[in-house]
């Protein structure tokens, strides 16, 4: 059971169960509590070697046992993400826990990931549960649906969830190259049916200067 | 409609309906409202949007007419940008405060890089202060800050990094404590922090009427330097290249602490 405490703490109530966190993020815990750290985090020796070929890589630590058990990132503030069956999509870094019933894994993202500078791959979750999110301030949740389609800036993308197609646009003409840009020459357009959380804060990318 | 609605207690979902016009979603990101108009923002600050909005540098040649009567800053023209078109738009900041300001007929003066952005019914101009813009108008602004906005009424005396901006106000100078100029001593310990310097010896002081804008912290967001102000003389920070930003005190020529005419100076000669 994940639940908040402040923004930027996550506790987990445990009885018996496992979940999956990332390694070294526990700051406190009592009851009973055994940490095992998953080499390419549980998804097998097929997810590791995706996991290694794809730079997308993730150190996770299964958590087990009775009590409570409190996480905590850089004092980055935590978004919960509940799934009911349906697929998150979220950088590897950014994602702090999640249910051990939840399965991971890599999928590529095209360009997007390129102009980023993050990679051409990103971390999926799926299944039925709960998963914890960081972000650099707190995330806005915002709804894609069809009537009604989303572009972000891809240094503030943290994650996006559901039946979602993006597109990557770019709006570089010759104005960008002589320095009179729009600032704003990277995009990415989410359309279909689901949720784009935001951060109130841009990464430094390589689209962030143009 | 969506099949992925608000989760019981997870966190709020906006879609274009429930974002706010013109207001803060939460403390650090505020959304625009455009309708078939123009807002001028920082590059790179918008970071979400719905809708058909489209964005131009300021030397795009049609804002020519909007620059005109808005924008008189080519000092910072290169930061600047203007969103044209229908549509909700989100702008955020380093996950720094972020807050909106009305300006009836006023005028507000704010450090160049806390300025997010501001509707084109207010107009820009570079404050005679160096790394300062002054707003003139009727209209709306954002401004982010590292920590939230203390507002103040002069007679006071701010901190110079704390220092955010000021309204109506025309008279910002600097003030020395006395023990930081008089003496031999008091120079050497300006000078070295040896023998007990507070650090809070140089300070801003404002008098008259107005408000003055201050932030709870004195760490000074980044801004961009991006040229000077014309080389003449009797104009502030004017003195040539100022390579170093144009900080409240950095105008002209960097100088080392210590050089040959402020000991001089010091020492009475």
């Amino acid at each position: 059971m994940f639940r908040l405490q402040g923004s930027k703490v996550l506790a987990v109530d445990m009885t018996g169960d496992a979940v999956k966190a990332k390694n070294g993020s526990m700051v406190a815990y009592d009851g009973q509590m055994t940490f095992k750290k998953l080499s390419g985090g549980g998804e097998g020796l097929r997810g590791m070697v995706t996991r290694r070929l794809t730079g997308e890589q993730m150190t996770v630590m299964e958590v087990k046992g009775h009590g409570t058990c409190w996480f905590a990132d850089r004092a980055s503030e935590i978004n919960l993400v509940r799934l009911q069956g349906d697929k998150l999509y979220v950088e590897a870094g950014n994602l702090l826990a999640t249910d051990a019933g939840l399965r991971t894994g890599t999928t590529f993202t095209g360009l997007r990931g390129a102009s980023q500078g993050n990679g051409l791959f990103t971390t999926t979750v799926e299944g039925h549960g709960q998963a914890a999110i960081v972000s650099d301030g707190p995330a806005v949740v915002l709804r894609v649906s069809p009537q009604y389609p989303l572009i972000v800036d891809p240094g503030a993308y943290v994650a996006h969830q559901g039946d979602v197609r993006q597109t990557f646009q770019s709006g570089v003409t010759f104005r960008t190259l002589v320095g009179e840009g729009g600032g704003e020459a990277f995009q990415i357009r989410f359309e279909g049916d689901g949720l784009v959380y935001v951060q109130p804060s841009e990464r430094n990318t390589i689209a962030g200067d143009v | 409609m969506s099949t992925y609605g608000t989760p019981g207690a997870g966190p709020v979902v906006y879609d274009p309906v429930t974002l706010p016009a013109d207001d803060n979603v939460n403390g650090y990101t505020f959304c625009v409202e455009l309708r078939d108009g123009q807002w001028f923002l920082q590059k790179g600050k918008m970071i979400a949007y719905y809708g058909a909005i489209e964005f131009n540098g300021i030397g795009h040649g049609r804002l020519d007419r909007l620059v005109r009567t808005s924008f008189h800053s080519p000092l910072h023209a290169s930061d600047w940008v203007v969103a044209a078109g229908s549509g909700k738009m989100l702008l955020a900041d380093r996950a720094f405060d972020v807050n909106s300001y009305d300006l009836d007929d006023g005028n507000l003066t704010i450090r160049a890089g806390n300025l997010l952005a501001f509707q084109p019914s207010l107009a820009l101009k570079q404050s005679i202060v160096p790394g300062f813009l002054t707003l003139i108008g009727t209209g709306k602004f954002v401004a982010a800050s590292n920590g939230p906005v203390v507002f103040m009424e002069p007679p006071i005396r701010v901190d110079p990094q704390a220092l955010v901006g000021w309204a109506d106000c025309p008279s910002p100078c600097h003030h020395y404590d006395h023990g930081y100029m008089a003496g031999v001593l008091g120079g050497l310990r300006a000078m070295t922090g040896l023998g007990g310097a507070s650090g809070e010896e140089h300070q801003f002081e404002f008098v008259g009427a107005g408000t003055v804008l201050l932030q709870s912290t004195e760490t000074l967001m980044d801004e961009v330097a991006t040229g000077s102000v014309p080389p003449e003389p009797g104009v502030p920070g004017g003195g040539g290249t100022a390579p170093g930003g144009h900080g409240p005190q950095s105008s002209g020529a960097p100088r080392l602490p210590g050089q040959l005419g402020d000991l001089q100076r010091r020492f009475g000669l």
